[in-house]
């Protein structure tokens, strides 16, 4: 928003000078202009449709069956987040773009270099302080949120809930993964060290992992968990989540690995607490604990 | 105008004492081209092969039980076309000349800087700058033909979901190529032609601080590129541009050629950032004052700045890659003590403010000519700069988000996702300066300034899920997905090479003395641009549904949007190879140009084209900065009248407020 | 700047200018190297810290001695002193300095890289020998490529004032060596340091490569 830059016509005559107009009243004034009102416009049917294309992102995200843990629906709430407090800085960026490009404020065409200069508008303090204060708000409040949701998906992983629900008191289990050109294998420790070369996991467990890789970088992706960690040779990593929905959901690498890359994949399981624990004792495994 | 009148003078050759003329001006440099190059890098390389093979077996293997032997021998056989290349193109003559005590004389300079020397001045060591800038404009150019055309291969195989066109050896080494290719490139597309021809006109210097150590750059260019290409006739490249340890500890040995072009192009970012920031601080003309410098050699001053300071990562991460083969270290072997972690860290200290590097020359460019075709003020210049110095700034403390699923150390994603958001907010200011720039301006739509609307776009595209990927939650499910892909995409392609393009565009009639034919440079550029948002649009979608990156067979989930995406990476090619053929056809017979052919006020404007060669007859003496567009807006005129009025009628308010 | 000072032969400037403009493309190309140097820093402090499937330090313990790191690191110090001290004569006009000092820091220099080489043949360990193994031969190399770069350009100077180009006026080459000197000690001090204060790692508890260890 600017200070008044049209000149008063002829009619209007030179203003007061001791009539102080209030800041609401010049930002009426800057409204009655033509080009105002179509910005405004031209912001508003752009973030629309931004916020419009977050669905359809998430939408594409959940194609496969997800979101399968907490983790996943907390990922999908940051989407809409980050996509809604951003989407009135890009209406307002798009529209300014497109209204100069499509000619708003005029434009010239042909070979001939235009004779008349525009407004020698070199600054603005208030356009200039006030981005600074909105971007730097809004960065502020991205980071924060953020946070929090860091916070929130590590909790996820080890197994604890929010602060707001009851904490969780179910048994845990582990599941060592090691990733190894060009196939996952899973151990479970606890459970007399079965091991297995897809992943099966009980639901509304909580499942740890403890990853490296015996070779090269990979990196255990279960995509609808939302849950990523590289798996590195002569380290070892940690994650987890919590399965919520029943159902076989894809683990790929994310970490190039060479070769065959594209087909070190496999699947995870969900299945109920009483199918998890026959898939245990078929597999020569005893529930320890 | 900026330019007032002007009284200096340089002493011209007579006046000076000169050294003794040792043979006939230029020396050993009369008999170095890139003929005696080529033969001499390739009989070193030979030699250097054949030598080191009398003295190596190809028993013993190394830690990833690859032959050492072979390794000691093509890395001897690249450092020797390298060091062929480089005493063949003479770029000894001048330290083995300074250790003699040969200095050079005026007559010396004359000739090294390739005057009278028709067209072979493009083929040897010369020194001008105006000459090196072209030399980069066609290097990069050349990069760009070849990354693009490994582009099309890759989208041709994820295109044809039914059959495996390629094996996956010669497909991962066609991606890491064409990777490393394009970032290469892209550093150089702007720094390299625009950087070397114009900004030392832009200043008002006469040349580059050092001539010298410009040809070096741009023949240590040349010299990197053969490695790299060879790598595909040698086993390949196959682990992606950031070839992770120890990963190519495993590869055959095309790694090794990738390993010498980075070490090799290392030197010749340094050398050319040195010169260009040297240039830019020292060799301004007079009056050209910190707040008159255009924002275009800023620009290029904050890239220059970065590459100086991170590229030597890069470099020595490279080394160690290089010895853990060749001498059997075990930086990144992990079973002998080596750690992925630690090569990861080296890789992006640079990888990530090497996006500035590429991204910052080119957006530096756009606003440098947008306010020609607006016919405005550059909106806000010190907003402006804050914001460029601001991503220098920060760019030293993000590479970590590269890393955020890596476990390195999980408690670093917390500060680093605090430093990767912040650097929203420099960037934002570019943004707002090229709005306010457009802010009630009437555009003169030539293709340079069509070309800033395009840019804006993409780089609000890459902006906003750039945003999405510096959120670790959000990370953890893109990180290595195709979303990446399309995310720095639109960043480098989608703002560096489009802007590049505009650039280009912009300085052509002044390189080559003729105009890019609007025309056909319009029609190319829009349709590369709407090639590329069929491709990278739906490359999200594929990434979004969990399309890991750099595969080559995949979940038939991901089809449509990979068939979509293949369509739009073949439009892509056909406008590039219009705005090619436009370039090349503008170059050879386009229309001629005027000096100012779009009426810009910066120096390089005022000079005559072609650019004589001491470019400024009288140095020039600056008196403003280059944007007194406008007459002063009669409007802020009021404002302030009516400000002064208040502050003189209520002093009471004011201060009690 | 004085009435008689001399012009450059190639492009006309008076030499002070030139020689600023030289200085600042030597500073920059000083940071360069530090950060290049800083990255074996980073590779040698990072990996003794990881101390990546116990295999930090060499076989046997057998660490590097550690006071040819500090010999070479001293000679360094003396070969850019001896270069200063030069050309602080030099631009008093004393001619017979400069060469003294050139020639010494030559000299040292030299002898800093025979230095080097010998520490490197004489490393009770090879270069496959572990991690810590592989940096201390890093340190040790680059230094060799420093050090022999370095006796080029102090040679340089020295045969540069023999025939005459090092003069009273003109003696901005020496001072830009000399500050070049003072740089190359400090990459020589980086890997004494290292050497010298981090030997054992302090991770008793890596995991083993490939395997999960039983809490
Ligand atoms: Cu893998």
């Amino acid at each position: 928003m600017t200070i008044d830059q049209r000149p008063p016509t002829a009619e209007e005559g030179p203003e007061e000078p001791t009539n102080r107009p209030t800041p609401m009243h010049l930002f009426r004034n800057w409204l009655k202009r033509r080009y105002a009102k179509r910005l405004i416009w031209l912001t508003l049917i752009i973030s629309a449709g931004w916020i419009a294309a977050t669905f359809l992102a998430v939408y594409f995200m959940n194609m496969s069956g997800g979101p399968a843990s907490a983790i996943m629906s907390e990922i999908e709430l940051t989407m809409y987040v980050l996509a809604w407090v951003c989407a009135p800085l890009m209406g307002v960026t798009l529209a300014i773009a497109l209204y100069s490009m499509i000619g708003g404020w005029g434009r010239v065409k042909g070979d001939k270099q235009p004779d008349q200069d525009g407004p020698g508008i070199r600054n603005n303090s208030i356009a200039t302080i006030g981005w600074a204060v909105w971007v730097s708000a809004l960065a502020a409040f991205l980071v924060v949120w953020g946070l929090v949701e860091l916070a929130n998906i590590q909790a996820f992983a080890n197994g604890s809930v929010a602060a707001n629900q009851q904490p969780n008191s179910q048994q845990s289990i582990t599941v060592n993964v090691t990733g190894q050109q060009w196939v996952w294998t899973f151990a479970y420790p606890d459970q007399n060290k079965v091991t297995t070369d897809v992943l099966v996991v009980p639901i509304n467990t909580p499942i740890y992992f403890n990853v490296t890789s015996k070779d090269v970088v990979h990196s255990f992706w279960v995509v609808e968990m939302g849950v990523k960690i590289d798996a590195n040779p002569g380290a070892i990593t940690n994650t987890g989540f919590t399965a919520t929905k029943l159902g076989t959901f894809n683990i790929r690498c994310a970490e190039l690995c060479g070769l065959h890359h594209a087909y070190m994949e496999t699947q995870v399981k969900v299945v109920t607490q009483d199918e998890y624990n026959s898939w245990v004792r078929e597999n020569g495994g005893v529930r320890l604990s | 105008m900026t330019t007032a009148t002007v009284t200096v003078t340089i002493h011209e050759a007579p006046d000076v004492i000169q050294p003794r003329q040792h043979g006939k001006p230029g020396g050993l440099l009369r008999y170095c081209n890139f003929v005696t190059a080529l033969i001499l890098g390739i009989v070193l390389a030979a030699l250097a092969y054949w030598i080191t093979g009398m003295f190596t077996t190809g028993e013993a293997l190394n830690a990833n039980f690859v032959p050492i032997g072979i390794n000691v021998q093509i890395t001897a056989m690249y450092v020797g076309w390298v060091v062929g290349f480089m005493i063949g193109i003479g770029a000894f003559v001048g330290p083995i000349r300074w250790f003699l005590g040969r200095d050079l004389t005026h007559a010396d300079a004359e000739y090294l800087a390739g005057r009278g020397q028709g067209r072979m001045k493009f083929w040897k060591y010369t020194t001008d700058h105006k000459i090196v800038g072209i030399q980069y404009l066609i290097v990069s150019m050349a990069l760009l033909g070849f990354g693009g055309l490994l582009a099309m291969l890759i989208r041709t195989e994820l295109g044809v979901t039914w059959a495996e066109l390629f094996n996956p050896n010669f497909y991962n080494s066609i991606i890491g190529t064409h990777g490393i290719v394009m970032i290469i490139a892209m550093i150089v597309v702007v720094s390299g032609p625009l950087g070397n021809f114009i900004v030392p006109i832009m200043v008002g210097a006469r040349d580059m601080a050092f001539p010298r150590l410009n040809a070096l750059s741009i023949w240590l260019l040349v010299a990197a590129i053969p490695p790299l290409a060879s790598n595909l006739a040698l086993g390949g490249l196959r682990d992606g541009w950031t070839v992770y340890q120890p990963l190519a500890d495993q590869a055959p040995v095309g790694m090794i050629g990738y390993q010498i072009t980075i070490i090799t192009f290392g030197f010749s970012t340094a050398i050319a950032s040195v010169n260009l920031m040297t240039t830019i601080v020292k060799m301004r003309a007079k009056g050209m004052t910190w707040s008159r410098v255009p924002i275009f050699v800023y620009g290029i001053f904050a890239s220059s700045l970065m590459g100086l300071i991170w590229f030597p990562m890069y470099q020595y991460s490279q080394w160690f890659a290089l010895s853990d083969r060749v001498i059997n270290t075990s930086f990144y072997v992990p079973a002998q003590g080596g750690s992925v972690w630690l090569y990861e860290n080296l890789f992006w200290l640079l990888g990530h403010p090497e996006v500035y590097v590429i991204v910052l020359p080119g957006v530096a460019a756009l606003l440098e000519l947008m306010v020609v075709f607006l016919r405005k003020p550059l909106f806000s210049y010190k907003f402006a700069v804050a914001g460029i110095f601001g991503i220098v700034g920060l760019s030293a403390v993000v590479w970590v988000h590269h890393m955020y699923m890596t476990g390195w150390a999980p408690s670093s994603n917390y500060p680093f996702m605090l430093s990767t958001e912040m650097i929203s907010i420099p960037i934002s200011f570019l943004v707002l300066v090229m709005l306010g720039t457009m802010w009630r301006a009437r555009p003169w739509t030539r293709l340079p300034m069509m070309a800033v609307y395009a840019v804006v776009w993409n780089k609000v595209i890459g902006g906003i899920t750039g945003v999405f990927l510096s959120d670790v939650p959000v990370d953890q499910y893109m990180h290595g997905s195709m979303f990446v892909v399309a995310h720095f995409h639109y960043m480098l392609m989608g703002a560096g090479l489009f802007s590049a393009m505009a650039a280009i565009a912009y300085w052509f009639p002044k390189m080559t003395g003729r105009y890019l034919d609007n025309r056909w440079g319009s029609i190319g550029f829009w349709v590369a641009f709407g090639g590329f948002q069929l491709t990278f649009l739906s490359m999200f979608a594929a990434g979004l549904q969990g399309m890991p990156r750099r595969v080559l067979q995949f979940d038939s989930l991901f089809n449509v949007s990979n068939w979509i995406s293949t369509i739009g990476a073949y439009i892509i090619g056909i406008g590039m190879l219009i705005f090619l053929a436009a370039v090349i056809n503008s170059w050879r017979s386009g229309e001629i140009a005027p000096a100012n052919p779009y009426g810009a006020k910066t120096l390089e404007a005022q000079v005559p084209t072609p650019v004589p060669p001491e470019n400024f007859a009288v140095l020039p003496v600056i008196t403003s900065d280059p944007y007194g567009y406008g007459s002063p807006d009669p409007y802020e005129l009021e404002d302030e009248a009516r400000r002064a009025a208040l502050e003189g009628g209520e002093p009471a308010k004011v201060g009690a407020s | 700047m004085s009435v008689t000072e001399p012009l450059s032969p190639t492009t006309g400037e008076p030499v002070s200018v030139v020689a600023s403009r030289n200085r600042l493309g030597v500073w920059f190309i000083i940071i360069s190297c530090t950060t290049g140097s800083l990255s074996l820093l980073i590779s040698y402090s990072y990996l003794w810290s990881l101390n990546v499937n116990s295999a930090w330090a060499p076989p046997n313990n057998a660490w590097a001695t550690l006071w040819p790191f500090w010999a070479i690191f001293v000679g360094e110090i003396l070969a850019g002193l001896a270069m200063r001290w030069g050309w602080k004569g030099m631009e008093k006009g004393d001619r017979g300095r400069m060469l003294a000092g050139s020639l010494i820091s030559s000299l040292l220099l030299i002898a800093a890289f025979v230095g080097q080489v010998a520490q490197i043949m004489t490393f009770p360990f090879g270069p496959s020998d572990g991690a810590y193994a592989s940096v201390t031969f890093w340190f040790a190399l680059s230094n060799a490529g420093w050090v022999l770069l370095s006796s080029f350009l102090a040679f340089g100077i020295f045969n540069r004032t023999l025939a005459g180009k090092i003069t009273a006026t003109n003696a901005s080459h020496a001072g830009l060596v000399a500050m070049w000197l003072v740089w190359l000690a400090g990459v020589a001090f980086i890997g004494a340091i290292c050497t010298t204060t981090m030997q054992e790692s302090p991770n008793t508890n890596s995991p083993d490569f490939g395997n999960f260890q039983e809490p």
